[in-house]
């Protein structure tokens, strides 16, 4: 199992730029439209109740053009989640493991396993449906921003933090 | 003192221990309902003798309850030393039952506050890293008692090699009221100023919620209207209230600065430094150098000056406590240069970063904070004309913007870092300098971030993050960036030494 983590850079340096990443899961892409739907749904619910029975007639006489402005922010939205989601990658070398993310700003992070205090893993409902974990790993200090992979396979999951498990203990 | 204490079955605390709790509940709830009490003296006249009997039964009643459950707290509050584990059980109703490893213990800390001096005992702390809930305090123990108990912990685990007999070594750094004097004068006190009003503000708005559902707001609201008319009318009043502020600044620094570091003794020892400082409440502090995750000189123009810098350890937090942040921030005020010297040559090698080369951020960096406070005064002077709608408030401009365009020249102009094998330099600061110096293989994790518009200038943030709080190195060359990125992977990556 090591054999699928290894990665074959013993250089005195390790040179971040030179990793292989990883994709995350594509099907969590579908959780994230899910949980997208989900809120839409409520804003546009928001939206009918307020032109059914709040607002007066002269406000929804431009309703139209209220409802074109919210479909255009969501499509937005939309597009920039689909195009953000190929930049989410994950790699994993000897001693430490790699986040990136990020369309607009990119973020890259690296955990060395020495520091690591736990590691975790958890399944939200949308992503069970589809077999999806997510991994967070907690170093010390104020662990507030730590590395969360979100969506990857239960079995992927469990097996970096086998893995990392391994690791911490040598 | 060899141990004439037996700590392998329990002991209690010494039996002043119970005035020390009494009077710390008492405090407690003086605390909570003094705006109540105020509100029942202030119309004490009016209250018929037959009721005052009631108040004044009620008062002993309280006196009396706080008291029996000072006692009982004191009864349950048991302590013992068991297999190198530190082992307490407390609790009137809910009994906790606490142990505690020995290399889980970070700090043992000696405190005093006014009334511990007066009965002259000893509030022992014992801080462990990791979950903040298991620290401990007890609350009175003699002076002979808490150092048994501590040398009874040290000597189980490396913690104070020396044995702390009164060894009379000199102070590194000795502060009396003179330089104090010095230390508060040249605060920052716009700082001060600024927590004093937070401060004021959050009496008032306490006050407020009180008056509120009383319903006396109008005569307060009145009073603050009638004020305020008088102000824009009066550049007198302005003049006035300018001065006032100063001598509150002042004020402010002083006792602040008196309060906390009042007769700073740091003394310098194997592994670790001892701290002792304090007024009303007295502390001492044993700061093991493993622990120091990271230091920070600072000093400030004033400062400068007549030659002083402050220190700030970082130490290791556990966890998303905020308050508990601020406790394990330990500043030393008033140090020399030579002094800045020894502590730093105590903790690390740094002649190589000092020596190395001085770099700076890319001039993205300049353009980015131009970029953002131009947008925030432009937010700052549509929202004052739309709410004053007079055109005189633009000509202020003229005073700000040079202001603005110096500060934001300065705080380019300190940003810098330096890069060694071992160790990192940051230096920032608006109107103090901070220059921060981190051994990299303490960092934790490493962060890189990029814009679009960064990446266009080719240029990306290093946030470094360390079990003390974040370092940032904002809008350096990507390549540099690649390299501390690689660097300092390598370093925590291949070092055997703990972090903590």
């Amino acid at each position: 199992m090591t054999n699928y983590f290894k990665n074959d850079l013993v250089s005195e340096l390790p040179d971040i730029t030179k990793i292989e990443f990883k994709k995350i899961d594509k099907s969590y892409f579908k959780v994230i439209l899910i949980n997208f739907f989900l809120v839409i749904g409520l804003f546009l619910a928001g939206l009918i109740v307020l032109h059914q029975f709040v607002f007066p007639d002269y406000l929804n006489e431009y309703i139209l053009y209220l409802y074109l402005l919210f479909t255009f922010l969501f499509l937005l939205i939309f597009i920039f989640e689909k195009m953000s989601f190929s930049k989410r990658k994950y790699a994993l070398r000897e001693k430490d493991i790699s986040y990136k993310e990020g369309l607009i700003v990119k973020k890259l992070t690296t955990v060395p396993f020495s520091r690591i205090q736990h590691v975790e893993t958890d399944e939200k409902p949308f992503s069970r449906l589809f077999g999806l974990s997510s991994l967070s790993v907690y170093t010390a200090g104020d662990s507030s921003d730590d590395l969360v992979i979100k969506g990857i396979k239960k079995e992927t999951a469990l097996q970096i933090k086998e893995f990392i498990s391994i690791k911490i203990n040598e | 003192m060899n141990n004439s204490f037996d700590f392998s079955s329990f002991s209690k605390q010494s039996p002043k221990g119970i005035f020390v709790i009494y009077t710390a509940l008492i405090y407690k709830v003086l605390k909570a309902t003094w705006l109540l009490l105020f509100i029942v003296f202030k119309d004490f006249s009016e209250i018929s003798s037959f009721n005052v009997n009631y108040i004044y039964a009620g008062f002993v009643f309280i006196l009396l309850f706080l008291l029996i459950r000072a006692i009982l707290i004191y009864k349950n509050f048991q302590f013992k030393i068991k297999d190198d584990h530190f082992i307490l059980n407390q609790g009137i109703l809910k009994k906790t039952n606490t142990a505690i490893p020995f290399h889980r213990i970070q700090n043992i800390n000696f405190k005093q506050n006014i009334f511990q001096q007066i009965i002259n005992v000893y509030e022992v702390s014992i801080e462990t890293a990791g979950t903040s809930k298991t620290e401990i305090s007890i609350k009175a123990l003699s002076l002979e008692k808490a150092t048994a108990l501590k040398e009874i912990i040290a000597t189980n685990k490396e913690f104070n090699s020396e044995n702390n007999i009164e060894t009379e070594i000199k102070p590194l750094l000795n502060i009396d009221v003179k330089e104090l004097f010095k230390v508060s004068l040249t605060e920052n006190h716009l700082q001060n100023l600024f927590l004093f009003l937070a401060l004021l503000i959050g009496f008032f708005q306490q006050l407020q919620q009180f008056t509120d559902s009383i319903g006396k707001t109008e005569t307060l609201d009145g009073f603050i209207k009638e004020n305020t008319n008088a102000l824009t009318t009066s550049l007198f009043l302005i003049f006035i209230l300018l001065i006032a502020l100063i001598v509150i600044a002042l004020i402010t620094s002083f006792v602040r600065v008196f309060l906390v570091h009042f007769n700073l003794k740091v003394y310098l020892k194997e592994n670790a430094y001892e701290i002792n400082q304090g007024l009303f409440t007295k502390k001492s502090i044993v700061l093991k150098k493993g622990k120091v995750q990271h230091i920070r000189i600072s000093t400030n123009p004033l400062k400068q000056l007549i030659g002083i810098y402050f220190v700030t350890f970082k130490q290791a937090v556990s966890g998303k406590t905020n308050s508990k942040k601020k406790e394990k921030l330990i500043r030393i005020v008033g140090c020399k240069k030579d002094q800045i010297e020894t502590i730093k040559n105590s903790l690390f090698h740094f002649s190589d970063v000092e020596n190395s080369l001085k770099k700076f951020p890319d001039n993205y960096y300049k353009r980015r904070i131009f970029l953002f406070t131009f947008l925030f005064l432009i937010i700052v002077y549509t929202a004052l004309y739309l709410t004053f709608s007079r055109i005189e408030i633009f000509y202020s401009i003229l005073l700000v913007i040079p202001i603005v365009v110096f500060l934001v020249f300065t705080k380019v102009k300190k940003r810098f870092y330096k890069t060694s094998d071992s160790m990192l330099l940051v230096g920032k600061g608006l109107l103090e300098t901070h220059i921060t110096y981190l051994e990299i293989f303490k960092v934790q994790n490493i962060k890189m971030k990029q814009t679009i518009f960064q990446k266009r200038s080719n240029v990306a943030d290093i946030i470094l993050q360390t079990a003390s709080g974040k370092i940032k190195i904002p809008c350096i060359p990507f390549s540099d960036a690649i390299n501390i990125y690689n660097h300092t992977l390598y370093k925590v990556e291949n070092t055997n030494k703990e972090w903590m």
